[in-house]
């Protein structure tokens, strides 16, 4: 079943580190946010795999949109 | 009759008592995947020390439909045992005699078991599985208007006595409230849940249908609200939590907390310490191995370990004496302040300072989170709590900075004028009002946009502010203690707090402060 991964703090993203078919684990981080001068990992909430990156790098995202989504 | 009949009809009795609500009502408890009361009192207590008051309780013959039944104990098991060696209280719902609701008896024994705990300062237990109060009882306002003495009495006995309320089973409405107000309170996962409305209420008030797992189970009160302290997976666990919390406290505020036999060695220079901050001021890492690595034997007992992640606070012990650790952990938001990270960590200084705990501050902050959403939330009052609790604390409390310690958050983390007895930094230690980043993009805005390559011009900006905030230009105006090797942490923590030992501050008199809430 797929399921939204939803940033959890307002801010820009640093890096994506995952990419569309990927196997992650549960923690494993899907991108890198920047927020308050530091890189802060979106994690997986659980294992799947990595369906669709919804953000590009340098894009602002807020606190509770969907950044990507898992399987 | 001769006293030998006598003799064996108080057998009867007591037997009949201890039979709780019947072998139907204890195999549905147990098939409920729940301990009896009686069960759970043995288990709370050291083997045979336990003392009950009230075995004969029945309930108060005012409802007609009880006339003719007894309800052993009136479902609720009170009296006194040791926990450790040292004497607590204990009020056990039993949910096999009508659901562990509260009817006018069992409020009396309640009443009695709390006056015990109160005037023989003794820490008092709750472990609740109820449905409530007991309406066939309760109903009218000539029953009704006289309760709620409970609450009045848990809000004054704060901060006297350690108060814990263990959540095993339901507790709504009222009962609810017994929680609230205590200092410690696990939730076993599955069986227990506490709401103000349980389901039936809410789908009759507000048309919403859901089960007292999704309203108020252990996930929604360790991970999104904040109401619960700790998530254990059975009964068993939930007791020796209770055990292993009271440990570092003492029985009463005018006690000092109890001191264990330490085998850890207090010089212990803890290796892992040299290579734990990332060389980039941008990355995290673990605080919680910090702590281990600190503390006695790498034990930590987290309170709130599933809420407000971005700070820990854990109780530990340093050479066998109880201190509380405050830390900001990078790992998560960044280590950033929010609303729920300020009322955590308020609550925890409360409480140690309460019951005569040191503080030991962990620093790596980047400030309070900002933007629209928090402000909105109230950061403002939720981060005015944490600088209260930390300004009103008299224990000893020491303060390492690891990292950063920037703007608001140095001083809620027990920054230099907050008394700390002992304040050092780690030699990758920042001390500012914001962040070399932050502050250059702000104090340079107009030198940057100047120069030819406003990118080298910030990099280099940027590299001078740094030079500004190490740690030795706090220490170079002794406003720090010192700079240490990240690995003498431990020994410098166990000598500050020998040094605090005997700290006394006295404040003004006043009768109490207006708590920002």
């Amino acid at each position: 079943m797929a399921e939204e991964i939803k940033a959890h703090i307002t801010g820009v993203v640093f890096q994506i580190t995952t990419k569309p078919g990927d196997a992650v684990a549960a923690g494993d981080p899907v991108i890198v946010l920047e927020s308050m001068k530091m890189e802060i990992p979106v994690e997986a909430p659980r294992a799947g795999t990595v369906k669709e990156i919804r953000v590009a790098e340098g894009q602002t995202v807020q606190e509770g949109d969907t950044v990507a989504v898992i399987d | 009759m001769a006293m030998k009949d006598l003799v064996d009809d108080l057998a009867a009795r007591r037997s009949r008592a201890r039979a709780m609500g019947g072998e139907d009502a204890v195999a549905k408890q147990r098939a409920a995947g729940k301990l009896t009361a009686r069960e759970r009192v043995d288990l709370l207590f050291d083997a045979g020390t336990f003392t009950e008051f009230g075995i004969h309780a029945t309930h108060a013959g005012i409802a007609p439909d009880l006339a003719g039944r007894e309800t052993p104990a009136d479902g609720m098991i009170t009296g006194v045992g040791r926990i450790d060696g040292r004497l607590a209280s204990v009020i056990a719902y039993d949910f096999t005699v009508m659901a562990g609701s509260m009817g006018r008896t069992a409020e009396l024994k309640g009443n009695r078991a709390r006056e015990i705990a109160l005037t023989k300062r003794m820490p008092m237990i709750w472990l609740i599985d109820s449905a409530g109060a007991r309406i066939q009882e309760a109903i009218g306002s000539r029953n009704f208007a006289a309760t709620g003495l409970l609450f009045r009495e848990e809000s004054i006995m704060s901060g006297v006595i350690p108060q814990v309320a263990a959540m095993m089973g339901p507790g709504a409405a009222g009962t609810a409230y017994i929680p609230a107000l205590s200092d410690f309170v696990p939730m076993v996962r599955g069986t227990s849940n506490m709401a103000l409305g349980g389901p039936p209420l809410v789908k009759a008030v507000v048309g919403e249908d859901i089960t007292a797992e999704e309203l108020g189970g252990s996930k929604v009160h360790c991970e999104i609200s904040g109401c619960a302290d700790l998530e254990v997976a059975d009964d068993r666990e939930c007791l020796a939590a209770i055990r292993e919390y009271l440990s570092y406290f003492p029985s009463a505020n005018t006690d000092a907390p109890p001191v264990s036999a330490c085998s850890d060695p207090v010089d212990r220079r803890a290796e892992e310490l040299l290579t734990i901050v990332p060389d980039s001021a941008r990355r995290a890492y673990d605080v919680k191995k910090v702590i281990r690595a600190v503390v006695d034997d790498g034990r930590m007992f987290e309170i709130k370990p599933g809420w407000a992640k971005n700070i820990v606070t854990a109780l530990a012990r340093l050479n066998g004496h109880p201190v509380g650790v405050v830390a900001n952990q990078p790992q998560v938001l960044g280590g950033a302040l929010d609303n729920d990270a300020a009322d955590k960590a308020a609550r925890f200084i409360m409480l140690c300072d309460a019951f005569n705990v040191p503080l030991v501050f962990l620093q790596d902050v980047p400030g309070f989170m900002v933007g629209s959403k928090v402000e909105r939330a109230g950061i403002i009052r939720h981060g005015a709590k944490m600088l209260y609790a930390v300004s009103e604390a008299t224990v000893p409390k020491l303060t390492v900075v690891l990292r950063k310690a920037y703007g608001a958050g140095y001083y809620v983390m027990c920054g230099r004028a907050y008394e700390p007895d002992v304040i050092v930094a780690w030699p990758t230690a920042e001390i500012s009002v914001m962040g070399p980043e932050g502050g250059t993009n702000i104090v340079f805005r107009r030198e940057i946009a100047a120069a030819a390559d406003p990118a080298a011009e910030r990099a280099r900006r940027v590299e001078d502010f740094r030079k500004l905030i190490n740690p030795y230009i706090a220490a170079g105006a002794a406003l720090i203690d010192d700079v240490i090797d990240p690995r003498e942490t431990r020994a410098v923590l166990v000598r500050g707090l020998e040094m605090a030992k005997r700290k006394r501050i006295d404040r003004p008199w006043r009768k109490h402060g207006v708590v920002p809430v």
